[in-house]
């Protein structure tokens, strides 16, 4: 065998292996969905239950071919901005070449099924802010636009190595703290400002009553699947060595092109996942909370992982994890119904954790001089791009939603409970009342 | 605002997390400790609010 052929074969062996790590990478992030799916029917009372099921299992649906409809393409093309770059779009026409099975290109699928689960991520947290009164048509509608069109904007500028933040300001986002947290944290606030409350969560003074859900140990276990799923969602955030599309031959690297390696983000992560939990048992020992607090620590130092100190991975969690649940107090107080906490976890840990990057990672280099090296001003400026490109949409979307009386149930159907219109009911033996 | 770049350049980096050969790791370090001990003493106040009320 001549050294061109040994090189060739190398080559060949680590495209297949590449394939292969980025396909299991997106089946580790399916969890994702399955603890959001438990997480949401948890969170809600009996009535409601299979209305909040359903609702999450559509979201996973539409993401899929909306996403090979349009939303690879905006990714692709819309790095520079709002103008498409037609030829970089090129690859993600759905009747192009490497939109199917094609010899050639083992990458497209595997690439585009992992940023489809990430697509399906951003509408599960949505999902969960708005149980037990949105409409399922205006909920579709809106999970389809965030997963598909506002996301992949988000990403395309700001997790794309010619993503127009990267290249002007240096942002940094490894683990999607903006382009999919706080994307999705604050589209959901903007759709739960034209919502509404669920009926009978405010008194007429303005003060909150408890809304429990029906089972906290099934919430509590899909947020342990969520943090499985992350270990899916955060390996597929590297780019693997060794193929012709690899950043380098030896080793692996972030999305900016920057060297890293799988052991930082399992120390990282690990790290993140046990501060964000203490940090939350700290702020409220509760349960509930614990267990969101494990997504406050790895939203919290996830723009970071692929370079902390452990140690401060962990701090930087275990502050998001006092963070969390008291942002979902404040939030409350202004008459926002979050059922689920995701505007505070997702929305505002993700603003935490793009600042840390500002505060505490200042100096990496970026792997081309022409790239501004990590600033807190580059992080400060994403964060406020990124808060504004979750908010509007979602605002005027369903602000235009409600005008035209489509996206809130009516009292009536909240209060004899949204499973009225799946057909079917939870518990059939009755075992819960509520 | 913190340069807490352990290198200058990506060729021929070793560690490379942040405060990496510094001082400032073993600070973190501590605080991480701190940031163990804290709920631990919550939690031992919790309890005893609990004990002496129902026990």
């Amino acid at each position: 065998m001549t050294p061109e052929e040994l090189q060739a074969a190398i080559t060949a062996a680590n495209v297949i292996n590449m394939e292969v790590y980025y396909y299991w990478a997106t089946a580790i992030m399916v969890l994702i969905h399955a603890g959001f799916l438990m997480y949401e029917m948890g969170a809600s009372r009996v009535k409601h239950t299979l209305a909040s099921g359903t609702k999450n299992i559509l979201a996973f649906a539409f993401m899929i071919p909306t996403f090979y409809m349009f939303g690879w393409w905006i990714y692709l093309a819309m790095y520079g901005g709002f103008s498409p770059d037609f030829e970089a779009g090129a690859g993600g026409v759905p009747w192009g070449d490497s939109m199917g099975p094609n010899l050639q290109d083992n990458a497209t699928g595997v690439f585009w099924g992992a940023f489809t689960l990430f697509a399906c991520t951003t509408a599960s947290i949505m999902s969960g802010a708005v149980i037990e009164r949105i409409r399922m048509a205006a909920f579709i509608i809106l999970a389809v636009i965030l997963g598909s069109v506002v996301w992949n904007l988000s990403a395309a500028w700001g997790w794309h190595y010619l993503g127009w933040m990267v290249t002007g300001w240096g942002y940094h986002d490894f683990g999607a703290s903006g382009v999919v947290h706080m994307i999705s944290g604050f589209f959901a606030l903007g759709v739960l400002i034209n919502l509404g409350p669920r009926v009978g969560k405010f008194n007429a003074d303005g003060s909150a009553n408890v809304i429990r859900g029906h089972s906290l140990p099934m919430t509590a276990t899909g947020l342990m699947l969520i943090v499985v799923g992350f270990f899916g969602f955060l390996g597929a955030c590297v780019i693997f060595p060794g193929t012709p599309l690899s950043w380098a031959d030896a080793q692996w690297a972030n999305i900016y092109g920057q060297a890293t390696t799988l052991s930082a983000i399992c120390f990282n992560t690990l790290m993140a996942v046990a501060g964000g939990i203490i940090g939350c048992y700290t702020m409220t020992r509760d349960p509930f909370w614990m267990m969101s607090g494990a997504l406050c620590g790895v939203i919290s130092a996830a723009a970071g992982l692929d370079m902390w100190y452990p140690g401060l991975a962990f701090v930087v969690a275990f502050l998001g994890g006092l963070l969390g649940p008291w942002a979902a107090g404040m939030l409350e107080k202004f008459g926002i119904d979050d059922a689920v906490g995701a505007v505070s976890v997702h929305g505002i840990c993700g603003i935490w954790g793009l600042l840390a990057v500002g505060i505490f990672m200042g100096g990496y280099p970026a792997p081309s001089a022409d790239i501004p090296a990590i600033t807190f001003m580059g992080q400060f400026k994403g964060m406020i791009v990124m808060l504004l490109l979750g908010f509007i949409p979602g605002y005027v979307i369903s602000l235009i939603m409600k005008m035209m009386g489509i996206l809130r149930a009516s009292d009536g159907v909240q209060e004899t409970g949204m499973d009225v219109e799946v057909e079917n009911v939870a518990y059939p033996e009755q075992i819960h009342s509520n | 605002m913190l340069d807490s770049s352990p290198i200058d350049a990506w060729e021929g980096a070793a560690a490379f997390f942040n405060y990496a050969g510094s001082g400032g790791a073993v600070f973190w370090f501590w605080v991480m400790v701190v940031c163990c001990l804290v709920p631990i003493v919550v939690s031992l106040r919790a309890e005893k609010a609990a004990e002496d009320e129902h026990g």
